[in-house]
């Protein structure tokens, strides 16, 4: 990539802008390009050039000052919600956002963590790379109960998006024919260990409609020659993916989408424009292009495009939109059906159980296999016999314990230390990842007076789990437990915990797709119903959360959405 | 990591603190820590992160603990994880990681909690045998340990709870340790691959590599 591809300043009307540079922008910005779309990306944050600036990759413990952890004073004056991420340590601190520059609120009684990760790459640096897609049944989820409107596309709308970006970003995962969890364009999986293999076969015999799969991730397991071709390489299982990977062995718009974004010659990016609204022409019922306001030194500037794709994540989409006010629309761009902010939903991860194997003493892993074991949603199909609506997925895994379980154990010097040398007991868990309902009284609303520090209006959260919800969990502990007993493990204990949403960090919905204008704001293309010309195509636009992990449907969603533009485009009618 | 166990470190990593705490008082501590780009000296300003000697008596108070408290504590770390065919938690300095992770990473009442602990061993040394902790001979520190460690004797189980947490402080440090993770442990920075099962038998050490998750 060559430095003249950042620009500041810019009077080009372009093709085509895109908000964001995370998974759904990187993917927007690679499909303009390569249709001959000058195209401009534009990133509230700095630049992070791939390899050069993963500045806590592959350093050894021992060379941090904290050996991992983060000091207590940076996290308590920038980082006091970006802290509660599983994945935020001292290699990974600074792809996480500034909590003191990035205030938000809750309503009363409630909690909302919103995990930021302002630079270029987005959470596409950050994600957990679970790739699932979604299946019919989860397309007509909302239809067959009524929660949340209903879907305007089917899984036959989707499939060979799918399939599109699977085969360009690398997708491990095994071909298990489910029906409701359909196969796609796959590397090699990661192998099973020897307890998973046992307990995968065990589960089968005792509870065939429940399978037990290898997890499907975004790294490359056996790279292609278009992977190879973009400097991207084997996995070498190292687990410091959030750190960033100089490897480019798991997608992230770095080693991904922009390279062959960039390789185009049509891509240009703004870094550090924080976007305070878009420009909106009544007279030709368009947007005009962007308003942002520069994230150093809070100057303001414009840019201008044909067509806008607002890929800025769930949230940040939608305050965009909020913020985007006009004569025509008051309470927020493209909101005349004003649904705009509600249906926020997460996932659910408030169970789980665990239990100890038996045996493999004298077998031992190696490597550090970057994704676990999946018990895709069994309760895909509606059962009223149930006592809540949908599903959830159980994921985990095995693995032998080591000195962090065995460090517990009573006992001191010359024995104890070489107890803890050894490897422990083998140990194998799932937790759960629920479905939260689509529910209108579940929003984000843009605060009355507060604003953060580019003036722009604070969010404010009102969502919470519902019945539905805690229900859900309190059966999947009893599932996950009977389970595990049922397959022989020993000391067998499960929990239900009363986490608040937004940690799972696939927050969907606020700008959700749908038939009616008067119930949602996008079309089946992702396409405003309002303004022909404006495109959400990240989380926001989901009618329902459903259980798979939300990236690779976002991915899938605004490849569509790019390709239906592009022709709308071609065809004049834009 | 060099294992240097030339006694003039102790002195040199003295005159880095000096120097580093002068340096501070010239231009700041953020500045100076910018600027001391080094890693031998950059590191001292907190505490030795290199074992400079064998026996790394501390030599000043802690940023948590008094010298007398870290002394005690350094024994403790010899005893909780000794030397054995590999260096134990004392000679990697186990005790300096726990005062300088405990200053910047934990809560005052964690640190509160961590010194009462060891006033509480010197109380009970008292007691029992009308000496200092640090002045009783190996089987006497170590039987004093245990009994706190399961709580028995002149120990409750509220004290055993906060020995507990000693230990865990002592194993972080040394399992994250160069020694502890990948000399008593096997440290793979980068495995290669995945494999699902590879042969393993009662005394082959466990992983010390562990990604970012520790």
């Amino acid at each position: 990539m060559t430095e003249n591809i950042y620009i500041n300043k810019s009077e080009e009307v372009y093709d085509a802008i895109v908000i964001g540079s995370g998974i759904s922008g990187g993917w927007a910005a690679k499909e303009f390009c390569e249709r001959g779309l000058k195209t401009l990306m534009i990133e509230r944050g700095r630049v992070v050039e791939h390899r050069k600036d993963y500045t806590g990759e592959n350093k050894t413990p021992w060379e941090q000052p904290f050996r991992t952890k983060v000091d207590n004073l940076l996290v308590e004056q920038q980082y006091s919600i970006q802290k509660q991420c599983y994945a935020f340590t001292d290699a990974t601190k600074h792809f996480f956002g500034n909590d003191r520059d990035l205030p938000y609120t809750t309503a009363k009684n409630t909690n909302f963590t919103w995990i930021r990760a302002n630079q270029l790459g987005g959470k596409s640096l950050l994600w957990h790379r679970q790739s699932y897609r979604l299946g019919e049944f989860d397309f007509q989820a909302n239809k067959s109960d009524g929660y949340g409107n209903d879907w305007p596309i089917r899984y036959k709308d989707i499939d060979k998006w799918y399939s599109h970006v699977e085969t360009h970003a690398g997708i491990s995962g095994a071909l298990d024919n489910l029906e409701n969890l359909p196969n796609g364009e796959f590397l090699p999986p990661f192998e099973m260990n020897s307890p998973e293999k046992s307990i995968k076969k065990k589960l089968a015999e005792l509870y065939p409609q429940r399978p037990l799969v290898m997890g499907r991730t975004a790294h490359l397991t056996k790279p292609t020659e278009m992977h190879l071709s973009q400097g991207r390489v084997q996995c070498q299982t190292r687990n410091e993916c959030q750190a960033g990977c100089s490897y480019g062995a798991y997608f992230s718009t770095q080693s991904s989408t922009l390279p062959a974004a960039a390789e185009t010659n049509n891509l240009h990016i703004a870094p550090n424009s924080v976007v305070h609204s878009l420009i909106y022409d009544e007279v030709s019922n368009r947007i005009k292009g962007v308003r942002v306001i520069d994230n150093d030194d809070l100057s303001e500037r414009e840019y201008f495009a044909k067509v806008v794709f607002v890929c800025a994540s769930t949230i940040s989409t939608t305050q965009i939109l909020m913020n985007s006010i006009s004569k025509k629309f008051p309470n927020g761009i493209a909101n005349s059906s004003g649904v705009l902010g509600h249906y926020l939903m997460d996932h659910n991860y408030n169970a789980n159980a665990s239990g100890d194997i038996e045996g493999y003493e004298d077998e031992y892993e190696k490597g550090r296999r970057p994704t676990g074991m999946m018990m895709p949603n069994f309760y895909y199909k509606p059962d009223s016999k149930r006592n809540f609506l949908r599903g959830y997925a159980l994921a985990g895994g095995a693995y032998r314990e080591g000195w962090q379980s065995t460090q517990h154990q009573d006992g001191l010097g010359v024995d104890y230390k070489k107890k803890l040398k050894e490897a422990g007991k083998w140990r194998f868990g799932l937790y759960a990842q629920g479905e939260m309902l689509p529910r209108f009284e579940n929003l984000m609303s843009l605060h009355p007076t507060l604003k953060d520090k580019w003036g722009i209006p604070q969010v404010e959260f009102d969502c919470r789990f519902s019945e539905n919800e805690t229900d859900m969990m309190i059966d999947a502990a009893e599932q996950a437990e009977k389970m595990l007993k049922a397959i022989g493990l020993q000391n067998v204990t499960s929990s239900v915990s009363h986490g608040t949403p937004g940690l799972a960090i696939h927050e969907v919905g606020t700008a959700r797709m749908g038939i009616d204008p008067k119930t949602s704001i996008l079309n089946a293309y992702n396409q405003s119903h309002d303004i022909p010309n404006l495109f959400v195509t990240d989380g926001s636009s989901f009618c329902s959360s459903a259980v798979q992990n939300p990236s690779l449907t976002i991915m899938a969603l605004t490849v569509r959405a790019v390709d239906y533009c592009v022709k709308e485009m071609n065809a004049k009618r834009l | 990591m060099k294992q240097n166990q030339d006694e003039d470190n102790t002195v040199n990593d003295e005159s880095r603190r000096n120097f580093f705490r002068g340096l501070t008082m010239l231009v700041g501590s953020t500045a100076a820590t910018v600027l001391l780009t080094s890693n031998s000296i950059s590191v001292a300003m907190a505490y030795s992160l290199q074992p400079t000697s064998l026996l790394n008596a501390p030599v000043f108070d802690g940023k948590v603990f008094s010298l007398l408290q870290l002394k005690k504590l350094q024994k403790i770390c010899a005893i909780v994880i000794p030397q054995t065919d590999t260096l134990g938690a004392a000679e990697v300095n186990t005790h300096g990681f726990i005062d300088n992770q405990l200053f910047h990473c934990y809560e005052n009442s964690e640190q509160e909690q961590m010194k009462a602990l060891l006033t509480l061993i010197e109380r009970v040394s008292n007691q029992q045998f009308s000496s200092s902790f640090t002045a009783l001979n190996s089987k006497q520190q170590f039987d004093l340990l245990t009994d706190l460690d399961l709580g028995q004797n002149n120990f409750n189980a509220k004290q055993r709870t906060d020995f507990k947490v000693l230990k865990r402080l002592i194993c972080f440090g040394y399992y994250t340790s160069e020694v502890g993770a990948s000399k008593e442990l096997r440290y793979l920075a980068v495995p290669g691959g995945y494999k699902g099962s590879i042969p393993y038998k009662k005394t082959d050490a466990s992983w010390g590599s562990q990604g970012l998750f520790y």
